[in-house]
């Protein structure tokens, strides 16, 4: 505790200085508090290297569920291509799973209700899928796969009977090309090949974008949370709050003071948030790389500190919004009920801006969240213009101005100061209109 | 500063008229306090008895600056409370069973943090905090922290608290209630001592040997009011009554049929 003396000081000067007094004190006592410590600063830093462990064991372990899964495929197909059909899909055990082939030669291939009722038929004799090859090899009629999309079962036995078809059907188009004499690549004029020409590291940047702005909303909302609550109603509820009113302060400084100790615990938490999201992303997002799906993830520093001012605005709009709501409970329990649903309120529209096509511009620019998610993403993939940035910091600033006024409006207010149970939103306008308020 | 506007005496504590009224949802408006005169001088114990709901508490919180009052005018060393609040919250000490510790600091931190935005600065400070160890016996307990305090070593604690500024004046709002007898013996002791120091004490109790025994002066209120004030031969007189417990019977009855 070693705040200096804002006694001697005069003005705004002087406002401030007693603002970070207590807000000194506010952080040293948060810090001190295992529940602010745990939710605040523990579990963020330790949620997202469980979070992504977890996500890469869950797709380690549906792919080993998939491999060693037993199948069956019901093959209709005229007697000539039959045994060599059978073999093509029948083939070996794959990861300790099997394709087996059940004879169908009850329906006609055309039979198509017939086909498709029997797959989705509840018999557990029924085959998972059933592939339906054309009775005459020149017809231009196609091989027809059908499955239920809605049985896990069902779609590994379509996408097992896809992949050995396309290898027979490769197999076949050699022997012809070699009976003929001719290239095989004549007989398939158009091997249409997509090959992304973006770096992995880009891609990387790209799932960043996606993440990382409606992340930075998220944690600055659960950073500010519990200090909110902590410094009002929790106040209230340990019988301090006329403590704190006692304080030789202006009444501005011990309110502005409350809402810098959120907004530092806010950014602390976003930050750390950051970190952790950096360094257990790159390292276990890599393990998929071996199931084809790998991408380079790295904290984009550059960005991050471009956006650092929007978002330390951003963190200021928060927080004082918090504070201020969560100044209406009486007790800290009332105090989370009333924040839960608030906090959805700045969690959505972030949720909503990360919708592909919504772009930061002139008029997303004013929109409170949507901007500050808009902007990070668009700093990410390089893609932002300098008019709505400055636009964006703009909105931000006022929306933090307008917050800040409201949360000291209703913190000044002696019956928010002092109610013994949770005012209402009624009440709550009520007060805000009122003329009088402490200083 | 309106110290200008108030006349220098010694009078430390004035009220005049003071009113406190609230909206409550279901009751509408509740007048707490309905016109309170009262002045207390330096170096004077002036107890204010009444009943719980008498108003009490209200009045000594618009003293304190925690509460505006509605209507009436009070002054605190002579600067008015409404004018310049953060002035009188300089110049007092106020004490009461809602002026909880801060749970997470130490009694130490507790008493820095408040000498320090109290103006006392490094060696002032450090000697202010020390004596408040020494007088009110925090050596043993007061570099714990307050949540894990008994009830006698955190009053002992909001003791030092209050008077960490060494104040001109003192308000203490049932400065007893909850605790046992040594602690209760003790805060006493503190008030006694105040007096010696010059100290405007104004407390609210409502135990009747504390005020027989503490006050120079004794204000009763009841039901927002201040009945009678004066010392206790001086209400003895007026109520024809001898015991403390009887005058305050007799100005309850006289108000009811009033």
């Amino acid at each position: 505790m070693s705040a200096s003396s804002p006694k001697e000081r005069s003005g705004a000067l002087g406002v401030l200085a007693a603002a970070l007094a207590v807000a000194r004190k506010e952080l040293v006592e948060g810090f001190r508090d295992r529940q602010t410590l745990i939710y605040t600063f523990v579990l963020p830093v330790c949620m997202y290297p469980a979070m992504f462990w977890v996500m890469v064991q869950g797709v380690l372990v549906v792919q080993g569920q998939k491999g060693a899964k037993d199948v069956s495929v019901g093959l209709v197909a005229a007697a000539d291509d039959f045994d060599a059909a059978r073999a093509a899909v029948e083939d070996l055990p794959e990861s300790g799973g099997r394709t087996t082939i059940e004879v169908v030669d009850a329906l006609p291939s055309d039979d198509i209700e017939s086909l498709q009722a029997l797959v989705d038929s509840d018999d557990e004799d029924a085959p998972d899928a059933l592939l339906v090859l054309p009775a005459d090899r020149d017809d231009e009629r196609k091989a027809a796969v059908y499955y239920d999309s809605t049985d896990s079962r069902s779609e590994i036995a379509r996408e097992r009977v896809e992949r050995r078809l396309s290898s027979w059907a490769d197999e076949l188009r050699n022997e012809e090309a070699e009976r003929r004499e001719i290239d095989p690549d004549v007989l398939d004029p158009f091997d249409v090949r997509s090959a992304s020409v973006a770096e992995k590291k880009d891609e990387g940047a790209l799932v960043l974008s996606l993440m990382l702005p409606m992340l930075l909303v998220v944690m600055c909302v659960l950073g500010a949370f519990f200090p909110a609550v902590d410094l009002t109603a929790g106040e209230k509820e340990r019988h301090t709050a006329e403590t704190t009113m006692l304080l030789p302060l202006p009444r501005l400084s011990v309110h502005l003071g409350k809402i810098f100790a959120v907004c530092a615990a806010s950014i602390i938490a976003t930050a750390l948030n950051l970190l952790a999201l950096g360094l257990s992303a790159g390292h276990l997002l890599g393990q998929l790389s071996a199931l084809g799906e790998g991408v380079v993830v790295e904290l984009p520093l550059g960005a991050l500190a471009a956006v650092a001012p929007l978002a330390v605005l951003f963190a200021f709009f928060v927080s004082a919004a918090l504070t201020g709501l969560a100044s209406l409970a009486a007790s800290f329990k009332e105090g989370q009920a009333l924040l839960g649903p608030v906090q959805m309120l700045f969690i959505m529209p972030a949720v909503a801006a990360s919708l592909p096509g919504i772009e930061l511009d002139a008029g997303t620019a004013w929109i409170p969240v949507v901007n500050v998610a808009l902007a990070f993403r668009g700093l990410l993939v390089g893609d932002v213009e300098t008019l709505p940035l400055v636009l964006c910091a703009v909105a931000l600033t006022a929306s933090a101005a307008l917050a800040i006024w409201f949360s000291v409006r209703l913190l000044s207010n002696e019956e928010v100061a002092l109610s013994g149970e949770t005012l209402s939103m009624g009440r709550l306008f009520r007060l805000l209109r009122a003329e009088r308020v402490q200083s | 500063m309106t110290e200008a506007t108030v006349p220098a005496t010694d009078v430390a504590i004035l009220a005049e008229g003071l009113v406190k009224t609230f909206q409550d949802p279901q009751r509408g408006t509740v007048e707490a306090v309905r016109g309170v005169d009262l002045d207390c001088r330096r170096g004077e114990i002036y107890g204010l008895l009444g009943p719980n709901g008498a108003g009490k508490t209200t009045t000594l919180r618009m003293l304190s600056t925690i509460l505006a009052p509605t209507a009436g005018r009070a002054a605190i060393d002579g600067v008015d409370v409404d004018e310049d609040p953060l002035e009188v919250r300089r110049r007092i000490g106020f004490l009461s069973g809602s002026t909880g510790l801060y749970p997470r600091l130490t009694g130490r931190e507790t008493l820095r943090y408040f000498g320090k935005l109290h103006g006392l600065e490094d060696d002032a400070l450090d000697a202010a905090v020390e004596r408040a160890f020494e007088t009110f016996g925090l050596h043993d307990f007061g570099d714990g922290r307050c949540e894990s305090l008994s009830t006698g070593q955190k009053q002992r604690v909001s003791i030092a608290r209050a008077v960490i500024h060494d104040p001109p004046v003192l308000i203490l709002d049932e400065p007893t209630t909850g605790l046992d007898i040594m602690a209760s013996s003790d805060m006493i002791d503190f008030i006694e001592s105040r007096r010696t120091a010059g100290t405007c004490v104004l407390f609210s109790t409502h135990i009747l040997s504390e005020a027989e025994r503490l006050c120079d002066r004794i204000g009763v209120v009841y039901g927002g009011r201040m009945l009678a004030a004066g010392t206790l031969d001086e209400l003895r007189a007026d109520t024809g009554t001898e015991w403390l417990e009887d005058v305050f019977r007799e100005l309850v009855r006289r108000a009811d049929e009033a």
